[in-house]
């Protein structure tokens, strides 16, 4: 029973570790209507803040969490008015380019980093690595708490920006159709730049945590694309709130196969999951994707 | 305005282009002979000198190089109370096996080596192999790890490091005579990769060997999350907890075990361990981690050409500016196998094709002592061609260096077990 509670509470909490890097990739794609496969990239790029805050300024790793919103919202906010013209070009797929690009630019991504911060394997410390809570016979890890913790909260921000403001509005609408939402005043490229910065400064963050709960080098971003696709095909693509839900179901399949199956079954698991739930419900497992 | 004459200058510069050609064509047999005149062995380094590994190929080029620089110095190989030079050739893998095979073609066909010296990967050296057979040239492989080399039953191949199946399963049984009280359970983690994979099942095979219980056996893909598999190991309380993979597993095995507040008795990993950004990434928490290598600079071992294995440190130390690890240290013994087979052979170069034959068979007889340690090639068996003669040195992280700590004889500290819990 005390392994049955304490899987439980794993699944929950590697569900919620997925859904930071998930839920913004989501409204990328909602609005920008694109695959992006630098999200690992976004990620990998966060952790390394993380590290160098805690090897070079000796400062907590939590710090970097803002600064890496502030600096890789910018650049991604520069980047996207690209992959925004990209997508919207009159050339035959466009859909196709795109996803072209931002393959590219993970691939970029990943190539820098090995150039600049080499192989090795890096670690971002916080005043919470390694710290846990012992209830009853279940131990609970500090550092993935606050990693679930950030994801309801990033999830329950956006739910609050996206349906109780005017610029949400403006995003919801863009998302719905980009032609009649054009025609009501929006303007899009400057929206789609504003949301693909929002996505990569969110995703960056959720990269500090990463790079806190496992360990940061150039290959693991891949890894993270993965899962976030993994995550938004689950979710049906674009659906913000599906992409918590379907975090937690993951990882709480993980968890549960790993434990009482085996862990070279764990992916066989997710992906019969995803093959499912794409027969049954291809619009997500809340039935709102795009 | 009067027409360029091109017609004039391209014939002039194919003209000039033939001249080069044939000048250069007619030139090489005479560098040859020049060359043959010398009198000189021929050996072939092929290795990873570009591509992802690149530092890996760097380490055995210059383990090569010091056999080649020490041997030289002392006015080359010993023949029939002659000495020979080695003159060394290098191909360069790509980090691709494919390419590995291709330049190994090169080296013997172009250059006309007498013998190779193997690449840094196994994958390459696997590729390698047929090439070797298929032109009767003998290879010292002074860095592949993996079993596969060896279960392909390469005639013409060698191996100086021990297969990994083999030292992972060795440092159990010396990690259960130096734990007090004695060590009785193990769980292994083996990442589903196959470097990884096969350090674990050496891990689990030795394990029944050296007398513990494997409590679990649990494969885990590169991707996987370790947490549920970490609760479960903690569940079962086994005294080891062996771990097959690279260094970032390596790393989270810590972190979610710490954050999960379990520690076993005793944590071994076989590789990694020994990389600086290990310890480094980790901090305080890496110390306690017990790791296995095939050589240090602090055994006790030694030979005539680089005397003791301090001797050979302080060398390397010179050279390359760092401490010798042991594929550099086993690549350096590879050359004192082929010098002792040379001067057992008592051929002179350069050598003919039915005397590298023969140099593979003196080879295979290989039975000498070197700083590196004992080398001697089996002759049957799942490990054919290797030398799994060294016993593997156990090192532990203490006070974030890594230190010998068994088996005695080599031991430079004591063996923290079992570890404390965590702070």
């Amino acid at each position: 029973m005390d392994l049955f509670l304490q899987t439980l509470l794993n699944g929950l909490l590697i569900g919620g570790v997925i859904a930071t890097f998930t839920i913004a990739f989501q409204l990328a794609f909602g609005v920008l209507h694109v695959i992006d496969f630098a999200v690992g990239g976004w990620v990998v790029l966060g952790g390394y803040l993380g590290y160098y805050i805690t090897a070079w300024l000796g400062l907590d790793g939590f710090i970097a969490i803002p600064l890496a919103f502030v600096l890789f919202g910018t650049l991604g906010y520069l980047i996207g008015p690209v992959l925004y013209n990209v997508r919207n070009s009159r050339t035959a797929r466009p859909e196709l380019m795109a996803l072209a690009l931002s393959f590219g630019l993970f691939t970029l991504l990943r190539g820098g980093m090995l150039t600049a911060w080499g192989f090795n394997t890096r670690n971002v410390t916080t005043t919470l690595s390694g710290e846990s809570l012992a209830i009853g016979p279940i131990t609970v890890p500090l550092i993935r708490v606050v990693a679930a913790a950030f994801a309801a909260a990033i999830a329950g921000g956006l739910f609050l920006f996206l349906y109780r403001t005017r610029y949400g509005l403006a995003i919801r609408a863009t998302a719905e159709n980009r032609h009649n939402a054009a025609l009501m005043g929006v303007n899009i490229g400057r929206l789609s730049a504003n949301v693909y910065g929002l996505y990569a400064g969110i995703t960056a963050m959720a990269g500090v945590l990463m790079g806190a709960i496992y360990s940061v080098n150039p290959e693991v971003g891949l890894r993270y694309t993965l899962f976030a696709f993994f995550v938004a095909v689950l979710a049906g693509l674009g659906s913000v709130e599906g992409a918590l839900v379907a975090a937690l179901l993951l990882g709480v399949i993980e968890a549960f196969v790993s434990t009482y199956v085996g862990a070279s079954y764990s992916l066989l698991a997710i992906f019969t999951t995803l093959f499912l739930v794409l027969l049954v419900s291809p619009r997500g497992i809340l039935r709102r994707g795009l | 305005m009067a027409p360029i004459d091109r017609s004039f200058s391209r014939r002039r510069f194919l003209g000039g282009s033939a001249m080069a050609i044939t000048a250069s064509a007619l030139g090489t047999p005479f560098v040859r002979t020049a060359r043959a005149q010398a009198a000189t062995f021929k050996a072939g380094v092929i290795t990873s000198l570009s591509g992802e590994n690149i530092l890996g190929g760097n380490l055995t080029k210059q383990g090569y190089d010091l056999w080649a620089d020490a041997i030289n110095a002392k006015g080359g190989v010993e023949v029939a109370g002659d000495r020979f030079k080695v003159e060394m050739f290098y191909g360069d893998d790509q980090s691709s096996p494919a390419t590995g095979a291709d330049a190994a073609e090169r080296l013997i066909v172009q250059n006309g080596v007498d013998v190779l010296f193997g690449p840094y990967t196994s994958g390459s050296t696997i590729a390698v192999q047929p090439i070797c057979q298929k032109y009767q040239v003998p290879m010292i492989s002074g860095s592949a790890e993996s079993p596969n080399v060896w279960k392909a039953k390469p005639e013409f191949n060698f191996g100086i490091i021990p297969a990994v199946d083999t030292t992972s399963g060795l440092s159990l049984g010396v990690l259960a005579k130096l734990s007090k009280p004695a060590a009785k359970t193990v769980a292994v983690i083996s990442v589903n990769e196959p470097f990884s994979k096969e350090t674990g099942e050496g891990f689990r095979d030795g394990a029944k060997a050296a007398g513990l219980e494997v409590v679990t056996y649990e494969l885990v893909p590169p991707e996987g999350d370790l947490t549920p598999v970490i609760s479960k190991i903690a569940a079962l309380n086994p005294d080891v907890i062996a771990v097959g993979g690279h260094e970032e597993v390596l790393l989270n095995v810590v972190k979610t075990s710490k954050s999960l507040n379990y520690r076993p008795k005793a944590l071994i990993m076989h590789y990694g361990i020994t990389n600086p950004a290990f310890a480094q990434a980790l901090g305080a928490d890496a110390d306690g981690t017990t790791g296995v290598v095939v050589w240090l600079p602090t055994v006790s071992y030694k030979d005539d050409v680089f005397g003791t294995a301090k001797d050979f440190a302080q060398m390397a130390q010179k050279k390359l500016g760092g401490e010798p690890d042991y594929t550099a240290a086993a690549c350096a013994a590879s050359g004192l196998v082929l010098g002792d087979a040379l001067k057992r052979l008592g051929k002179k170069p350069a050598l003919t094709p039915e005397n590298r034959v023969a140099l593979k068979d003196a080879i295979a007889e290989t039975d000498i002592q070197t700083f590196y340690g004992p080398i001697k090639f089996e002759k049957d068996g799942p490990h054919y061609h290797d030398n799994i003669q060294p016993v593997p040195v156990l090192v532990q992280i203490q006070g974030g260096k890594t230190v010998a700590v068994g088996p005695k004889e080599a031991a430079a500290a004591d063996y923290i077990y079992p570890l404390p819990a965590w702070k």
